[in-house]
Formats: C-alpha cells, sequence, structure tokens
C-alpha cells in the first residue's frame, strides 16, 4: 500500500517536473516576452511601489524580474558592432557589466518615474528560427506607441536582443551609432570609463525619490 | 503671401537639382539596410487595426526578420546612416532647440497642460492633424496610392463635417479611413532621392536636406499658410507645437538620459524614423 502511493506520487511528481521542463522550453516568443512585462506591469501598478521607501525594493523586484527576458552580451556584441573584436576578454566583461547596469538604470528608472497605468496589447509574433519579432503596443491614455521585441533562440530560449519603438527606431542601432563614434576615436577602456562615469551621474538621482 | 509662390516654385526647383546631385553621390550603404514595415504612427487618439495582417503583409514582415542589419563576426553588415558635414553647425542648432524646450517649450506646456483638459487638447490635436489632409492627399496621389489618397479624402470629408471642423476624429475607427500618414520628404524618398545631409533647424529640429525641401514644399498646401496677417499662421504654428508638446513632456528628457551623446542618438532615431515610412 505504502510503496504504491510512493510510486503514485513519484509518478505524479515526474509527470510534473517533466511538464514544467516542457513548458519552459516551449515558451513561444511571445510568451516570453508576455511573462515578464506582464509582471512587470503587476509590480508597477501595486500602489506600495509609490512610496518612496518602496522605490528602492521595487527597482530590485522589477530587475529580477524584467532581466532573465534579456541576452545581454548580444545586446552588447550588437551594440559595439564590428568594434567588438578588439576589446580584450575583461574588456568584453565590463563591458557587458557596465552597460547593462546602465540600461537597467536608464529604463528602470524611466519606469518607475513615468508610469501611468499604461497597457501592453500584445499583437503579433513573427517568427524565423532562430530570430522571432514580437510587436506589441503600449496604450496610454488615448496615446500610443509600438513597441517590437526582437528575440534570438539560443538553446531552445529566446531572449531578447533589441527592442524598436515607433515601428522602426532599433535601440540597439541607437546605442551603436553612438558607440562607434566614441570607438572611432577612443580605446575600448575609454568607452567604458565613459559609461562609468554616466553610472556615477546616475545614481544620486537613484538614491533621491 | 501669394506673391512669393513663383519664387518659392524656383526656389524648389533649385533645390531639386542640388538634391538630386547630392542623391548621386550618396554613400554606398543601402537604403534597404533597415527594412521595418509601413506601419503607421498614428495621430494621438486613434486605434490601430495592426492585428489584421493580410498576406502582403506577411511577406514584408519576413522581409523584415530577414534585414536583421545582423551582426556577424566580421561586423559585415551595416546599418543606413545620413551624412552630417554640418554637424558644428547642426550641434549649435541642437543646443539651441535644447535651451528652447527647457527654458521656454516645457514649461509653457506644463502650464498648458495645466489649464487646458485633455479632451480640448485632443480636439486640437484632431483639429491640426485634420488641416494636414491636404498634404497627405496630394503625397499619396504623388506617391501612386489611389485607394490611400481616396481614405484621406474620405476622413477629410468625414472628420470635418461628423467630427465637427476636425475637432473630432471620428473616422479614426473607421477600418480603412486610416492610411499611413506621409509627406513630401517620404514622396522624394520614393522616387528614390536620397536624404543629401542632415541638418536641424531651429525649432523645428532634425531634418535631412531632402526632408527640408519636403517640408518647405508641403507647407504650400497647408491652410493656414494663407492666412491674412500671417500673425494669425504664427500663432496657430504656435499653438500647435505646444499642444503637441503637452502630451509629450518627458519624452525628450528621456532620450537624453539614455543617451551618451544625445545629438547623436536624437539624428540616429530621426534618420531610422524616417527610414521605417520609406518602406
Amino acid at each position: 500500500m505504502f510503496t504504491k502511493s510512493l510510486v503514485g506520487t513519484l509518478c505524479v511528481l515526474c509527470l510534473f517536473i517533466g511538464a514544467t521542463a516542457a513548458a519552459v522550453e516551449s515558451l513561444t516568443p511571445m510568451e516570453t516576452v508576455r511573462e515578464r512585462i506582464d509582471q512587470v506591469i503587476e509590480i508597477l501598478n501595486d500602489p506600495a511601489g509609490a512610496d518612496p521607501e518602496q522605490r528602492v525594493a521595487q527597482r530590485t523586484r522589477l530587475w529580477q524580474i524584467a532581466s532573465p527576458m534579456f541576452d545581454f552580451v548580444e545586446i552588447s556584441r550588437r551594440t559595439v558592432g564590428p568594434k567588438w573584436q578588439a576589446f580584450s576578454d575583461i574588456e568584453k566583461e565590463r563591458f557587458v557589466e557596465v552597460f547593462t547596469e546602465f540600461l537597467s538604470n536608464t529604463y528602470l528608472d524611466r519606469m518607475q518615474g513615468e508610469y501611468q497605468n499604461e497597457k501592453i496589447e500584445y499583437l503579433q509574433e513573427l517568427v524565423r528560427e532562430p530570430l522571432a519579432l514580437v510587436r506589441t503596443k503600449l496604450v496610454r491614455e488615448g496615446a500610443e506607441m509600438p513597441i517590437d521585441y526582437r528575440l534570438r533562440q539560443t538553446d531552445g530560449v529566446w531572449k531578447v536582443y533589441d527592442i524598436l519603438v515607433e515601428n522602426g527606431i532599433s535601440i540597439v542601432q541607437n546605442y551603436r551609432v553612438q558607440f562607434q563614434s566614441i570607438l572611432q576615436k577612443e580605446s575600448p577602456s575609454d568607452l567604458i570609463q565613459r559609461l562609468e562615469v554616466r553610472l556615477k551621474e546616475q545614481s544620486p538621482s537613484r538614491t533621491q525619490p | 503671401m501669394k506673391h512669393n509662390a513663383f519664387a518659392a516654385a524656383f526656389l524648389t526647383l533649385a533645390l531639386f537639382a542640388l538634391l538630386a546631385g547630392c542623391a548621386n553621390s550618396r554613400s554606398a550603404s543601402p537604403v534597404d539596410a533597415v527594412a521595418p514595415p509601413p506601419l503607421q504612427t498614428q495621430p494621438l487618439e486613434t486605434q490601430s487595426e495592426a492585428s489584421d495582417a493580410s498576406a502582403a503583409m506577411a511577406l514584408e514582415d519576413d522581409a523584415w526578420l530577414e534585414n536583421d542589419w545582423g551582426w556577424d563576426e566580421d561586423g559585415a553588415a551595416d546599418f543606413y546612416v545620413v551624412p552630417d558635414p554640418l554637424e558644428k553647425f547642426n550641434r549649435v542648432m541642437f543646443v539651441f532647440n535644447d535651451k528652447l524646450y527647457f527654458w521656454v517649450l516645457k514649461p509653457v506646456a506644463q502650464g498648458y497642460r495645466f489649464v487646458v483638459p485633455r479632451p480640448a487638447r485632443s480636439g486640437i490635436s484632431n483639429f491640426f492633424h485634420n488641416l494636414g489632409a491636404p498634404v497627405r492627399i496630394v503625397n499619396n496621389i504623388l506617391q501612386g496610392k489611389g485607394q490611400a489618397a481616396e481614405a484621406e479624402v474620405a476622413k477629410f470629408l468625414y472628420n470635418s463635417t461628423v467630427g465637427v471642423l476636425g475637432f473630432g476624429n471620428p473616422a479614426r475607427t473607421i477600418e480603412g479611413l486610416n492610411p499611413d500618414r506621409t509627406d513630401l520628404g517620404i514622396t522624394l524618398g520614393r522616387y528614390g532621392i536620397g536624404n543629401g545631409f542632415y541638418l536641424v533647424w531651429p525649432v523645428l529640429g532634425p531634418s535631412t536636406l531632402r526632408d527640408s525641401v519636403g517640408n518647405f514644399g508641403d507647407s504650400w498646401l497647408k491652410p493656414t499658410m494663407y492666412l491674412d496677417p500671417s500673425e494669425v499662421f504664427l500663432a496657430l504654428a504656435g499653438l500647435d507645437i505646444i499642444n503637441a508638446t503637452s502630451f509629450r513632456i518627458g519624452d525628450y528628457e528621456s532620450l537624453k538620459s539614455a543617451a551618451l551623446d544625445p545629438y547623436q542618438s536624437l539624428r540616429d532615431g530621426y534618420i531610422q524614423l524616417r527610414q521605417s515610412k520609406l518602406k
């Protein structure tokens, strides 16, 4: 009797684990984006987040939820472009680290500062493995802005490597133009240093409510 | 104002000739490098019907996915840029516009937003959008887009009557009556004329040589241009700018804080946006 129920439990457990694994693996590009964005919106909707005391905690939670959606190494490579080859391994690592922090500061600040009951509409998903495009629309009291996510599949997992706003402005390209002009005159470590300086400039505004 | 028409036509022609020259010497970057599909940037208070993707649309979407100006190991793929030989001048204009925004436009628009309720501001936005109908109709015809031109005519008539002089936008919910926005800069682009070079105008902001010519040409199709005295035109233009800004306070600040070089970020954003409308 006991063994029977144990076997039964094990079977159920196996099924459950199998199902979870399959579910994680088979997340479509749109599901990948939706899963994260919906949670982000939920946190932003929480009135507790408006409390300045809670801001830092809210920010940490937002980052925990949003960051796994992105492939920051790929984003870094693409924003730097061909000059990526000129980066040493340590510089690459440091750049990814600093640029990731820069992006998170910039966009989380913006989200926390400007969120006013926006809604996201998920419009369409275009897949051509290993690339995909998820089209969404941000709706804010009458005004709306198309936001599209470019994803890439690695080892069965979709991750965002670029965001397009207004149907065509690539964020990655926008940074790439800026980085390339810096890298034409300066070394990779200079670029990293510039980002570090900007990070320092950002941090005071971050701690203030 | 009308006696200037001949001079204007002549100037436009001269600029065309200049542009044609520029088009020939344009940089090797393929225009197709960035190829997002044509989806309109709607005027405020409109709804998009983006979900009804037709078969033709799907083809374009495929093209878009492919045109992922991809990064590869040797960095062969490149993206579309426009030359900026007047960068020094443009940067001065950029700083001027930056100050103009923070010192004048933003405070005025904030006060205006506080005083004028949102429905009224939306109405004014609709009104100015409706006045732009002749520009869109003519340019759709010039681009051979008969259906879009017809839609613009129908939308103009509908919004001007049912929508009370265009303050309302009842056409926004009607399918097929909301074609992509267009202008002479896009028409010229479709004719194969290149951007020439990047240009920042005081007050008007980012543009290119081609888009400036387009803007100038389009201005003759704007009803407010023919108002007498011209102070009325200036007042209306000012209202249009302040009203539009009242919906976008914070956007420019975001762009600035997200950039390492806001000038380059804005330039690239403008170029990418215009490029996407050409597709």
